[in-house]
């Protein structure tokens, strides 16, 4: 198990390298300019020798590289002009993790609940009334229903304010009055996602020869779908709640940006707006660092919540 | 003798995609105490539906037109599923084909054996680890106490389908119902499975029903036989009457299907031409009659009734009617009967 972690671990590395080097040069392609544009060229030159800009590329790379493993991930150059840009992501997490916890603590049990009674109801009402709120919430992008949703509570039934409370850190219930639009607009997907799995896990587990032989041996309906159809479907999931987990701090760039909420998923897009080289790269590598560690952690929990790969590899005895 | 179970012209279809698929066209049986019945036929005849119907586990698209099913005099598709929940398990017992798959994959399998125990007997945790290490060793799984905490996949096909037998022994159970309890297994496994049914057969005085769609087996584990086709039952007698005197087509062509040891290189085993009928719609005369050499006009347009042989040999086969003509059964079939009972006599005497 540890050196299969080890080997997972340096696989990150190599990946997390070549995403490094990969934007470190495809930043440069996008249009725009440090200095704005119609700078004096003075302002210009100082910026650029700032940071390093008037050196050749592959010069600026190694630089950038060195800088980056000793863990000086560089300053921002517009958006915060000189502060570390380490400094600014980590000031930034803690209002999209407030978001993302109420929008995960809505989405887990609300997904899961649907799921599973789709699941026990396979085509009655009850079915067809999930599928359809799925197939609505999966066609309609987060920035229509974002949009629509401002438009009618915020504007025309002035139920919520427009933006956020965010004046201070601590937590009251008009600033959560204000967090309900983002958060339904971050929980949507989310709920529709955790519902399609568990609706198709646990029929395939319902209509399963274990379910059978648990009823033919006198465990009644409940019983069976409690100890043994759940327990089976539940597995997968992790496929799917994990990842949900880590996107906590990730955050949204779309539901962020429509909200005004100055989170990480703003500032992902306002970085890369004012073409913030440093910035922008520490974004992305923070979002890599976060769906990589996902990637090892659902195969790591398959491997803690499911005996056939935890013992397997294990031989079958006679 | 005592009557554990009967079952009385039950029919069932499902409801599929294509329509309704008429699964079980009037089967009667019956089963009595002690006994072991097989019931054989190609798959798709309705075997597993059958069992299905008698523990009430059909899927949702099943629909039970008409029947009864009794056992020890008790109305079993009258009652609740709450009260049929005490017959499961604690009356009737089910082996199923899949070991592999008719076991959670997830559970323990010693937790497997005890959940009824502790759930339903509410016997304390102890006792009932007690009993299942005891039935582990009685269905013949070596290093049960430390197996216990095994899961199915660290088990071998054998031994799963013991833990299933583990399984269906549990509460206690009087009547057994093995549906082709060892299709899925290697041959070199399929004897001792065989064995191990029979033995707990005798020790417990279980009633059985044995679904096989090998006659091959059948001959040293049954009483009795009903031979099965197209959803409805089309012989019935002791197995001396099905092995030694067959009378419908079906079953002559079962028997001569079936290889024996004494089968040599040269010897030709029959095929039954055609296949099974489309259930969606059956035919309306004899569902054998299209792959029937002996076919006759009425064949097409009438189903046989029940012709009685004797008291324990019954066979639906126009054949058997006073006015049909004198058809014999194939004559390397009666060839090999005469072999067997020569054998047989040989034994006895
Ligand atoms: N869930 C189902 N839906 C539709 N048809 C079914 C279903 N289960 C069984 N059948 C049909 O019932 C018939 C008998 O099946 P079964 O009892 O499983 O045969 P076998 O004798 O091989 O055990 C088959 O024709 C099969 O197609
Ligand atoms: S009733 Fe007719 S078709 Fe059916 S088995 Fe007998 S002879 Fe053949
Ligand atoms: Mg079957």
């Amino acid at each position: 198990m540890l050196k299969y972690i080890l080997k997972r671990v340096a696989a990150m590395a190599l990946t997390l390298f070549i995403i490094l080097s990969l934007s470190f040069f495809a930043i440069r392609l996008i249009p725009g300019d440090i200095a704005g544009q119609g700078a004096a060229p003075e302002l210009k030159a100082a910026l650029e020798a700032r940071y390093h800009l008037d050196k050749p590329l592959l010069e600026q790379y190694v630089i950038f590289l060195k800088n980056f493993l000793s863990f000086d991930f560089g300053e921002s150059i517009n958006l915060y002009p000189r502060r570390p840009v380490f400094q600014i992501i980590r000031d930034k997490i803690p209002t999209t993790l407030q978001l993302n916890i109420f929008s995960l603590a809505l989405t887990i049990p609300i997904g899961l609940a649907c799921g599973i009674a789709a699941a026990l109801k396979k085509n009655t009402w009850v079915d067809y009334a999930i599928s359809a709120m799925v197939v609505f919430n999966v066609s309609i992008p987060s920035f229509v229903f974002a949009t629509v949703m401002q438009y009618i509570f915020c504007y025309k039934l002035e139920w919520f304010p427009f933006l956020l409370e965010l004046e201070d850190s601590s937590f009251s219930l008009s600033k959560f009055w204000s967090m309900i639009l983002p958060i339904l607009a971050l929980s949507f997907g989310g709920i529709s996602t955790i519902t399609r799995y568990m609706r198709a896990e646990l029929f395939e587990a319902l209509n399963s020869e274990y379910m059978l032989l648990s009823k033919s041996k006198g465990l009644s309906k409940l019983q069976s779908t409690l100890r043994h159809a759940l327990r089976n479907s539940f597995i997968p999931l992790c496929n799917v709640i994990i990842p949900m987990f880590m996107n906590l701090l990730g955050g949204s760039m779309v539901v962020e940006n429509i909200f005004g909420i100055p989170g990480i998923g703003s500032l992902t897009s306002a970085s890369i707006q004012t073409s913030d080289y440093y910035l922008t790269i520490a974004v992305l590598f923070f979002y890599s660092c976060i769906s990589l560690t996902s990637m090892l952690l659902v195969d790591l929990s398959y491997g803690i919540v499911d005996p056939r790969i935890r013992i397997g590899g294990g031989k079958v005895r006679e | 003798m005592e009557r554990i179970l009967e079952v009385k012209d039950l029919h069932i279809h499902f409801n599929a995609f294509a329509g309704a698929v008429k699964a079980i066209r009037g089967v009667s049986f019956h089963l009595n105490k002690g006994e072991t019945l097989a019931i054989v036929g190609e798959s798709g005849s309705g075997k597993s539906v059958t069992t299905k119907a008698v523990t009430r586990i059909l899927p949702d698209n099943a629909v039970i037109d008409n029947g009864e099913i009794t056992y020890k005099g008790m109305d079993l598709l009258a009652m609740t599923e709450k009260e049929f929940n005490n017959i499961r398990g604690n009356e009737i017992g089910l082996i199923f084909q899949d070991p592999l798959s008719a076991l959670d994959p997830v559970m323990k399998i010693g937790k497997q054996i005890t959940e009824t125990l502790i759930l339903k007997q509410k016997m304390p945790k102890k006792e009932a680890e007690a009993r299942a290490l005891e039935l582990m060793k009685a269905v013949g799984i070596p290093n049960a106490e430390q197996r216990f905490h095994e899961y199915p996949f660290q088990f071998s096909g054998g031994m799963r389908q013991r833990i299933v037998i583990a399984i269906a022994l549990a509460s206690n159970p009087q009547l057994l119902i093995c549906d082709e309890p060892t299709t899925a297994l290697d041959v070199t496994i399929q004897s001792q499975i065989l064995e191990l049914i029979k033995k707990i057969q005798k020790e417990r005085n279980l009633s059985v029903i044995f679904i096989t769609h090998d006659l091959g087996v059948v001959a040293n584990m049954a009483d009795r036989v009903d031979v099965m086709y197209a959803g409805k039952i089309v012989e019935e007698g002791t197995v001396e009457d099905i092995f030694y005197d067959p009378k419908h087509p079906y079953t002559w062509s079962l028997l001569a299907s079936m290889p024996n040891l004494d089968t040599k290189g040269g010897d030709e085993l029959m095929v039954i031409p055609g296949t099974p009928p489309n259930m969606l719609y059956p035919p309306k005369g004899d569902a054998f009659a299209p792959r029937n050499h002996y076919a006759m006009k009425i064949d097409f347009d009438r189903e046989p009734p029940m012709f009685k042989v004797s008291d324990t040999h019954y066979a639906a086969t126009w054949l058997l009617h006073p006015d049909a003509p004198k058809v014999e059964m194939p004559a390397h079939l009666k060839h090999r009967i005469e072999l067997q009972l020569k054998e047989a006599e040989k034994y006895n005497g």
